[in-house]
C-alpha cells in the first residue's frame, strides 16, 4: 500500500505538470490551429530565468512571477511577430517557424545559462523531512504545493473561460475568427493574449516541475515534457481545456504505475508510454477523450 | 447608443470609389453607393461580379482603397471592429455561425461591443420572441441547428450590435423557399420598427426587390446602373438577367 501510495502521489505530481502544460499547447490550438512545438522550450527558458533570479537570492515566489510574466510577454510577442505574419499563408509554414524557434530558444538557454544541469529550488519545503504520512507513505508538501497551484491555475483559466466576457472572446475567436471579428472582437489582441497566457502557465508549470527532482534544470529537460504533454492534449482532446487537464493527470499516473509494476517498462521504456498512448488515440478516437468532432449541420 | 452627428440630411453610408481584391487580382474597380438612414438598398449582380467582395471590404474583413464613411466619420480599413462600433453590422455568406458556441453565447458575442447589461437581456428576449426557434435551444451548441435556424441565428446576431445599418449577404443561400421568405419578412419587420438600413446583396432578385426601395446593378466589379426598384424591375436588361421572365 505504502509503496502504492508513494508512486500515486509522485505520478499526480507529474500528471498536474503534464496537464499544466497539456492545457497551454491547447490554449494555442484553440487560437491558432496549431500545436507550438516551442511550448515546453519557451518553459524551460522562462525556468532558466527564474533560476537565475533565485541565485541572486531574489525569493522564489517572486521569480515564479517574474518567470509566469515574462512567459507571458514571450509568448504574446512570438504570436505577434512570428506567427500572425505566417499563419496566413500555411499552418505547416508555421510549424517550421515554431520549430526554429524551439532551437533558438534551446541555444540561447545555453548561451545565457551555461549547459551544465542545475538545481532549482522549490517554492515549498523541500527536505528530505518536509512531509506528511499518509498511510504510511510520505506525501511532501513539495508535492501538496504543486496540486494545489496548478489546481488554482487550471480553475482560474475554466473561470476565464466560462464566467467572463474576455473568455467568451477568447472562445469565439478560437471557434470563427471571422465572425469574431464581425462582432467587433479585437482579434488580433485575443489571440496575442491567448498566446501570452498560454506561456505564462507553461512558465508556471516549469517552475514548479523542475524542483521536484535534483539537477534536472538542463537543456534536455522539456522536450520529454513536450512529449507527454501534446500525449494528454491529444488524448484528452486538443480543443478541450477540461480534456488536456484529465488527459494529463491520467497520463501522468499511468506512466509511473506502468513502470513500477512493469518490469519490462521499467525506467528506460517511460516515454514510450507516451508515444503509445499518442498513436492508440489517433486510431481509437482521433478526436480524444473529451473533444469535439466537428458537428455541423448545414 | 453612440449616434455621431448623423445628419439626418446626408447620406448614413457613403462609398466612393472602392477598390479591392484579393492578392494580385483586383475585383472591385471603383465602385460607389449610398444608403441612406432607414433605406434598404439592394446590390444584383452575376455570380462573380464583387458583391460579396463589396460587403467585405466595406467592413473592413479586407482591404481596400476608396473611402467609406458612415454618418460622415471616414473609416480607417482593416479594422471591423471600428466598423461595428461605427454602427455596421454584417450578416456574412454561410452565416458565420459559432458552431462550438450555445445559441445564447451567439448572441451574446455578437452584443460584443455593448456594456447595458440589461439592454441586451432584453434585445436577447426580444429576438427569442421573433425566433422561436432559437429560444427552444438556447443552451445548445449552435453547430447542430438546421441551416435556417443557423441564418436567423446570424441575422439576430448581427442585430445585437444595434447596428444603424445591416449588411446581408445573400440571406436566402441554401435555404427553403418558405423559410427565404420568413427571413425576408423580419428583415422586412426590423427595418419598419427599427428604422435599422440595410443593404442586402441577394440571388433572389424577386424577393429583394420587394423589400428595397433602391438597387445596384454590379457587373465584373463596377456599378452599371442603378436607381429605385420599382423603375429596375420594369427594366427589360433586369427582368431577363435577374428575374427571369
Amino acid at each position: 500500500m505504502q509503496f502504492f501510495l508513494d508512486r500515486l502521489f509522485d505520478g499526480i505530481s507529474n500528471g498536474a505538470i503534464y496537464a499544466a502544460l497539456a492545457l497551454a499547447l491547447v490554449m494555442v490550438y484553440r487560437a491558432t490551429g496549431t500545436i507550438n512545438f516551442a511550448q515546453g522550450e519557451m518553459a524551460l527558458f522562462t525556468t532558466y530565468l527564474a533560476w537565475g533570479l533565485t541565485t541572486k537570492g531574489v525569493p522564489v515566489a517572486l521569480c515564479l512571477l517574474v518567470a509566469a510574466a515574462a512567459g507571458f510577454a514571450l509568448g504574446a510577442a512570438s504570436e505577434r511577430v512570428l506567427v500572425r505574419p505566417i499563419e496566413k499563408h500555411s499552418l505547416l509554414a508555421t510549424l517550421i517557424v515554431l520549430l526554429g524557434l524551439f532551437s533558438v530558444l534551446n541555444a540561447s538557454d545555453g548561451l545565457i545559462w551555461g549547459k551544465g544541469n542545475q538545481s532549482m529550488p522549490s517554492l515549498f519545503p523541500n527536505t528530505l523531512q518536509s512531509y506528511v504520512s499518509v498511510l504510511g507513505a510520505r506525501l511532501y508538501w513539495a508535492n501538496i504545493g504543486v496540486w494545489l497551484l496548478v489546481a488554482a491555475v487550471v480553475a482560474l483559466m475554466f473561470g476565464l473561460f466560462n464566467g467572463t466576457r474576455l473568455g467568451l472572446q477568447m472562445r469565439a475567436t478560437a471557434n470563427n475568427r471571422e465572425s469574431a471579428a464581425l462582432a467587433g472582437i479585437p482579434v488580433g489582441r485575443i489571440l496575442m493574449l491567448g498566446w501570452g497566457i498560454s506561456a505564462a502557465i507553461g512558465a508556471i508549470a516549469g517552475v514548479l516541475f523542475t524542483p521536484l527532482t535534483p539537477d534536472s534544470l538542463g537543456l534536455g529537460e522539456m522536450f520529454p515534457l513536450l512529449i507527454y504533454a501534446s500525449a494528454a492534449a491529444l488524448f484528452g482532446g486538443l480543443d478541450s481545456p477540461g480534456g488536456a487537464v484529465i488527459g494529463g493527470l491520467l497520463l501522468g499516473v499511468a506512466e509511473v504505475m506502468l513502470s513500477a509494476y512493469v518490469p519490462a517498462i521499467g525506467g528506460q521504456l517511460q516515454e514510450a508510454i507516451a508515444f503509445v498512448a499518442i498513436v492508440a488515440v489517433l486510431l481509437i478516437r482521433p478526436q480524444g477523450l473529451f473533444g469535439t468532432r466537428e458537428v455541423e449541420r448545414v | 447608443m453612440s449616434e455621431p452627428n448623423r445628419r439626418s440630411a446626408g447620406p448614413l453610408l457613403e462609398v466612393t470609389g472602392l477598390q479591392a481584391g484579393y492578392g494580385q487580382a483586383e475585383v472591385l474597380h471603383g465602385i460607389s453607393l449610398s444608403v441612406d438612414p432607414g433605406e434598404v438598398v439592394v446590390i444584383l449582380g452575376a455570380n462573380g461580379a464583387g458583391k460579396t467582395t463589396t460587403l467585405r471590404a466595406i467592413v473592413g474583413l479586407i482591404g481596400r482603397h476608396g473611402t467609406v464613411s458612415i454618418g460622415g466619420t471616414t473609416l480607417r480599413p482593416g479594422l471591423p471592429a471600428e466598423a461595428v462600433a461605427a454602427g455596421l453590422s454584417l450578416v456574412p455568406q454561410g452565416r458565420g455561425t459559432f458552431t462550438k458556441l450555445s445559441v445564447a453565447e451567439n448572441l451574446l458575442v455578437g452584443a460584443t461591443n455593448r456594456r447595458d447589461k440589461a439592454g441586451i437581456t432584453s434585445d436577447i428576449n426580444r429576438w427569442y420572441d421573433v425566433f422561436p426557434a432559437l429560444a427552444a435551444r438556447t443552451g445548445q451548441a449552435a453547430g447542430t441547428l438546421s441551416g435556417g435556424e443557423q441564418q436567423m441565428l446570424a441575422v439576430a446576431r448581427s442585430l445585437m450590435s444595434r447596428p444603424s445599418l445591416l449588411l446581408c449577404d445573400e440571406p436566402s443561400l441554401g435555404l427553403a423557399p418558405l423559410v427565404v421568405r420568413s427571413v425576408f419578412e423580419v428583415l422586412r419587420q426590423i427595418n419598419e420598427q427599427d428604422g435599422t438600413a440595410m443593404l442586402i446583396v441577394e440571388q433572389n432578385a424577386e424577393l429583394a426587390l420587394d423589400l428595397a426601395s433602391r438597387v445596384y446593378l454590379l457587373e465584373v466589379g463596377e456599378v452599371v446602373s442603378s436607381g429605385a426598384a420599382e423603375e429596375l424591375r420594369h427594366s427589360d436588361a433586369v427582368r431577363r438577367a435577374y428575374l427571369g421572365y
